[in-house]
């Protein structure tokens, strides 16, 4: 219970943060939206945990609600990662397509 | 009508070696064009003062966006034949007539040189027995390509290729890339042996001089330009 009230404050905190950022025009809408229902979700999967043990031991898995959702928040964390590395590498193209241009422009 | 050769030579900090690279190429070719890739040293200076076309990388992007870079020059020039030669001094100079041959006698559109094929050279052992194997059994894992040297950095290629080809890996990566393309634009493709002198060990497996130069890196590259495009 202490552990669900403790993750509960943190994804609260969080919100929070979400929605100050969103109003200093920190954070973009998509973004915002995205963050939003991720840890709304979150939280309600603290809150109803129980009915998450029992979905998650009729799907046949032998561990608890809240290990799957670990598992799946590390499988989550690595897409995002994976993500960032794609978005790098655009970065990274458009870097070297500004840097090439820079270099041809005197030498018409 | 005599066809335009350009020489293409990326440098990265190669104040030591490129005046003499410059001066070695130059009579084998017309217009020999260096790509300072953001040379913290005199590198762009000192080529600049050999009278040859000098671009400026103003932040260091690596060989293969360098040579791009080159290329695109190359091809606003109307280049007929490109030459991509290194700025390290390890290539001979003497051989770009035997690379260009098969070219200017139509026998390939793209020839690639070789260290595997017979000519002498002083390889590294860690190239030899882990670098090269390593990136053969990727591009022919991945790519099914099977070339001698999947990462040689001396090549010259006609204006078919010049109008066709697009370097994309910033990296060393650009290498093998350059293969894979060749050989998806079902055009001809020749390996002609070379000869290299190691004069210093640039590249290992986890880094090199400039961007991307390292063997992981190399793999790295490839393997996200794989699930990129």
């Amino acid at each position: 219970m202490n552990q669900q009230i403790l993750a509960l404050v943190l994804i609260i905190f969080l919100l929070a943060r979400l929605l100050w950022q969103k109003k200093r025009k920190k954070i973009q809408g998509g973004e915002f939206v995205f963050w939003l229902i991720f840890w709304s979700f979150s939280g309600l999967a603290i809150v109803f945990i129980k009915y998450i043990d029992s979905l998650v031991s009729r799907l046949g898995f032998s561990s608890q609600g809240i290990d799957v959702l670990l598992y799946l928040g590390v499988v989550f964390l690595f897409y995002l990662i994976f993500k960032i590395r794609l978005r790098q590498e655009k970065l990274d193209q458009d870097i070297t397509k500004i840097t090439r241009a820079i270099s041809l422009k005197d030498k018409k | 009508m005599a066809e335009k050769i350009f020489c293409i030579i990326p440098a990265y900090n190669e104040g030591g070696n490129i005046s003499s690279v410059i001066k070695s190429v130059g009579k084998y070719v017309d217009e020999v064009v260096v790509v300072d890739d953001g040379s913290g040293d005199q590198t762009g200076r000192i080529a600049q003062a050999e009278r040859v076309v000098v671009l400026r990388h103003i932040i260091n992007r690596g060989q293969g966006a360098a040579l791009e870079t080159g290329d695109q020059y190359a091809k606003k020039k109307q280049a007929d034949i490109v030459v991509h030669f290194d700025a390290d001094g390890q290539f001979s100079p003497d051989e770009i007539d035997r690379v260009i041959a098969p070219i200017k006698n139509g026998q390939a559109d793209i020839v690639f040189g070789s260290r595997f094929l017979g000519q002498a050279n002083n390889m590294p052992w860690l190239k030899k027995q882990v670098i090269f194997p390593l990136a053969r059994m990727i591009s022919k894992l991945f790519w099914r390509v099977n070339l001698s040297d999947p990462q040689s950095g001396f090549r010259a290629f006609n204006k078919k290729i010049l109008d066709r080809l697009r370097i994309e890996n910033d990296g060393s990566a650009h290498c093998s890339e350059i293969i894979i393309k060749a050989f998806a634009l079902n055009i001809k493709i020749k390996e002609v042996p070379i000869t290299v002198s190691y004069n210093n060990f640039g590249q290992s497996i986890f880094g090199g001089k400039g961007r991307g130069m390292g063997g992981v890196q190399i793999i790295r590259d490839l393997i996200i330009s794989k699930i990129i495009n």
